[in-house]
């Protein structure tokens, strides 16, 4: 009964975006609507500068809505709050903060317990493989382990949902198939629901539940892909590859 | 192999010094400077003295504290009122509006153009000084503070206020630690302008300190007595500044550029 209770968490209903300047305006999100259940994995996946972080932006409740709504359990995202954790591209890692002292941020902000705070900053540097690392600031790490914080960082603060934003896209290859497994097992222990935006459509296939395909500029929904390989997923398998090329073939349509 | 090249450092100080040496030697028994210019021994002579040997009231560490009292005073004001002055322009459009352009005004007039308005509006003794040590670094520290504010990453604050931070935690942990280099930066510029200013006030009107060996040196003929004077500042001033970038290297230990 209960296991097939799909529990709607998100909703963003017809949403568009235009932003106006310099005697101009550049439409940059048309009519995006879909629904996110609970520790779904959805990607979000579109070219380059589609509009997909100001998507993720609008989610966050870092900008608004110029036209529809997005709500997040029946509630309107008005504006930022703790329960939407986001990772960024650029990590966003405070650099005057200690690894641990990135990762307590959030709960220490909102004057959680301290020993409860702290036994939950060990649990997830102890997961995303930080252990030894606690008390190095962000320059004396790798672009890798900067994003591992970033991840603990969301985490530590118990959002419903998590917001990605390409975490991934400035990394070299290899560290980012070892970011995207990492990835993948965090997400299997800390189930959580994940909207994870990328150009990429490797990481789109190896993390995502289902892939929503975005168009060019202004990026509306193209089509909707569910993944149902099983986890985790190997970038070579005949399955993998044929999920790849019917995407690219569709996405090759939009541009 | 650091420790060598730090050895060949140290080397060529020694060397540059006993260039200086010789140098001063040569000018002061080969030419006619002599007569206005005095030698190493009793300049030196006078300096060890100096500690012991009292000039006017006090010997020379009752004038170092003299001096560098009326820096700290200065100082501390300065740092006080500059970085909340410089972050309330940083951090609110408002503020930047009406301040800023006052800044812009005043911040070509050097503090010493202000020692005659000083003396009329605090008296020549200890206010007017203060007033005119805290006047230019205040600038200094308020004109840095700003920039360091103004130039926080959005995307930081964007985060912070992502993890539940309101105004004030985004204020305290976000803006002010980020400013903090700048702020050093205008520290350290402060640092060095207080030490000048002290000096300069000290000359116009007072009857200690070290400003005052010098102009008491002119008064009296007393050319040793002025070099004695320069030295312990030049060696004063460099304590100060060594002592901020110690200082700063402890505090900002995660800034990627120091």
């Amino acid at each position: 009964m209960e296991h097939n209770a799909v529990k709607q968490i998100l909703s963003c209903r017809d949403v568009s975006k235009t932003f106006y300047g310099d005697g101009k305006c550049t439409e940059v999100i048309r009519h995006i609507d879909f629904d996110v259940t609970e520790n779904e994995f959805v990607v979000l996946f579109g070219p380059g500068q589609c509009g997909k972080t100001t998507l993720i932006k609008m989610l966050a409740g870092l900008e608004e809505c110029e036209e529809g709504s997005i709500s997040l359990e029946n509630e309107k995202i008005t504006g930022p709050r703790p329960d939407l954790g986001v990772v960024y591209q650029t990590t966003a890692l405070f650099p005057w903060c200690t690894v641990r002292g990135n990762i307590e941020f959030g709960p220490k902000v909102r004057n959680k317990d301290k020993k409860e705070t702290r036994k939950r900053a060990d649990h997830f540097i102890d997961l995303v493989g930080l252990k030894g690392f606690e008390d190095s600031y962000p320059k004396a790490l790798s672009g890798g382990m900067r994003q591992r914080v970033g991840i603990a960082r969301a985490y530590c603060n118990d959002p419903r949902v998590l917001l990605m934003d390409e975490p991934f896209g400035h990394l070299d290859a290899q560290t980012r198939y070892m970011m995207e497994e990492a990835l993948e097992n965090i997400w299997q222990k800390e189930k959580r629901t994940v909207i994870f935006v990328t150009n990429n459509i490797e990481e789109a296939i190896y993390l995502a539940d289902r892939i929503i395909l975005l168009t060019n500029r202004p990026a509306s929904i193209k089509q909707e892909f569910k993944i149902e390989l099983p986890r985790p997923r190997d970038y070579v398998s005949p399955e993998f590859l044929k999920l790849r090329e019917i995407i690219t073939q569709a996405m090759d349509a939009t541009v | 192999m650091k420790k060598a090249v730090q050895l060949e450092k140290i080397g060529w100080v020694v060397f540059d010094l006993l260039l200086l040496l010789l140098g001063w030697i040569f000018l002061v028994t080969c030419t006619s400077a002599k007569d206005t210019f005095p030698d190493p021994v009793s300049v030196f002579s006078m300096l060890f003295t100096s500690f012991v040997k009292p000039i006017g009231t006090y010997t020379m560490w009752g004038h170092i504290m003299w001096s560098l009292y009326r820096v700290m005073v200065g100082f501390t004001l300065a740092s006080v009122t500059g970085i909340i002055v410089g972050i309330a322009m940083g951090s609110s459009k408002i503020a930047e509006a009406i301040i800023k352009p006052i800044f812009e005004f005043l911040r070509p007039i050097p503090p010493i153009a202000w020692i005659p308005l000083a003396i009329l509006w605090f008296g020549i003794d200890e206010a007017s000084k203060y007033f005119i040590i805290w006047l230019g670094a205040f600038i200094n520290v308020t004109l840095n503070s700003y920039v360091g504010a103004s130039r926080t990453d959005e995307t930081l604050i964007g985060a912070a206020r992502m993890l539940g931070a309101g105004k004030r935690k985004v204020f305290t942990r976000i803006i002010l630690p980020a400013s903090m280099p700048q702020i050093f930066a205008g520290l350290q510029v402060a640092m060095s302008s207080c030490w000048m200013a002290v000096l300069v006030a000290e000359m116009v009107r007072s009857n200690e300190g070290v400003g005052w060996i010098i102009i008491r040196g002119t008064d009296t003929g007393n050319t040793a007595q002025i070099i004695v004077g320069m030295i312990t500042i030049g060696v004063i001033g460099f304590i100060l500044t060594t002592a901020m970038s110690w200082i700063e290297r402890k505090v900002c230990s995660w800034n990627t550029t120091l």
